[in-house]
Formats: C-alpha cells, structure tokens, sequence
C-alpha cells in the first residue's frame, strides 16, 4: 500500500498520483460545465 | 573496580528508548503533516463555506478575476521543483554528488521563484484581504500555503548547504529525505489549492 510518509519515493509518487486525478476532476468539471 | 569498567563503556546519556517501527525522524515528519492536513482542512472548509454561502458568488466579483494563467504558470514551477526534488534523492541514492546539488539548489532557486511570482500576484491582484469574505479567504489559503514554501525553503536552504559541504551518502541521506517528503507535502497541497481556488 502507498504510504506518502514513508519515503520520499512515495511521497512523489503520490504527488504523481495527485496529479492526475485532479486532472482527471478538472476535465470532468469543465466537460460538464459545456454541456450543462 | 566494576564501577571503574562499567564507566569506560558508558561515556554520555543512555541510549534513547526506541518504542516505534518508524524512524524518529520520519514519525516526527508524519505526526506534522497530519497536523498539517488538518490546518489545510479547516482553511478549505471556510472556503467551501464562503462558496456556498456568498451571495455574491466567488470569482469574478465587481470586474476582479483571478489571474488564473500566471497562477498556472506558477504552478508548473513548484511541480517542477518537486520533481528536481526527486533527482537530488536519487543522486544522493547513487553517490551522484553533481546531481543532488545541482537538484537542491534548482528546486531551492524554483521554490524561491514560486514566492516571488505569489508576492508579485498580491501586489497587482486589485483586492484585499479586507474588501470582503472572499478575498479574506483566498489570501488566507493561499498565504497559508505560502508560508509552508517559505518553510520548505529554509529546510531546502539547509540540505543545500549541508551538500555543498559534502554531507550525504548512500545510506546516510535522511537531512535530504525528510525535507523531500515535506516538500511534496506542499506541492500536494498546491495542486489542491490551484484546482479548487483558481479553476473550479
């Protein structure tokens, strides 16, 4: 399991992570917003 | 006698009690962060509340708009810094000492740049603290986070230093490591303050 406290290579890889899910987040708010 | 030898193998206080798996240093680095993540959460709970509850609306109110492109540009600077971050680690892992130099000061000077284009945003933003609830909340969420780069920046300052000065090794790099993890910890924090303050 990632644990972002544990290492620095966690820690970045959880950036990463963070990353693309608030792209992801992004993309599907806006797509809505155009939409609606 | 006995006292005599039992002093020649005890020079300085005891050894400290060890009652963690985790390493002093990474359980004082973890039990800040969560204090850390809470501080943040009860800056974004304000903020989601003045959101939902402003008449007004957010952003733009009375012709002000939030500089959202310079604030993306700023924060492709502090996600760069993180991953400068990274390849300072990964030579201080592989005895590159060029490499976790160079890393420090690039994300040192990238985080410094971070700062001053946050500083600058301030004085030519058009609004304060003041004018009304969501300008109190904005420089508050993103001064909180200004203020945790600026901390960030003094523990980079310190890993820097200690590298030129031929600290760190393979197996000795935590000075380098525990202000690594911190300085994702900001970045983390950044995305969500850029996503939910500039764009959303």
């Amino acid at each position: 399991m990632l644990n972002p406290l544990r290492s620095e290579q966690e820690a970045f890889r959880f950036l990463l992570y963070v990353i693309v899910v608030a792209a992801v987040v992004l993309g599907v708010v806006f797509a809505v917003r155009a939409i609606t | 006698m006995e006292a005599a030898t039992h002093a020649e193998h005890h020079h300085g206080p005891p050894t400290a009690n060890v009652s963690s798996r985790v390493e002093a240093q990474f359980l004082g680095m973890l039990l800040f962060i969560i204090s850390e993540v809470m501080l943040f959460g009860a800056f974004f709970t304000a903020y989601f509340f003045i959101r939902v509850v402003a008449d007004s609306g957010w952003f733009p109110i009375e012709g002000v708009d939030l500089p959202k492109a310079i604030a993306g540009v700023n924060t492709a600077i502090l996600v760069s810094s993180s991953f400068t971050m990274h390849w300072a680690l990964e030579g201080a892992r592989n005895e590159n000492r060029n490499a976790l130099k160079v890393g420090l000061l690039t994300t040192a000077l990238l985080g410094l740049t971070f700062l001053t284009i946050q500083v600058n945003e301030y004085v030519h933003i058009g609004f304060a603290p003041h004018d009304n609830a969501q300008g109190t909340i904005f420089y508050g969420l993103t001064g909180l986070h200004g203020a945790h780069v600026f901390v960030g920046l003094t523990l980079l300052t310190f890993a820097t230093v200690r590298a030129f000065r031929g600290h760190f090794t393979a197996k000795e790099h935590r000075g380098v490591e525990v202000p690594g993890i911190y300085w994702h910890f900001v970045d983390v924090m950044w995305i969500v303050v850029y996503s939910s303050v500039y764009l959303l």
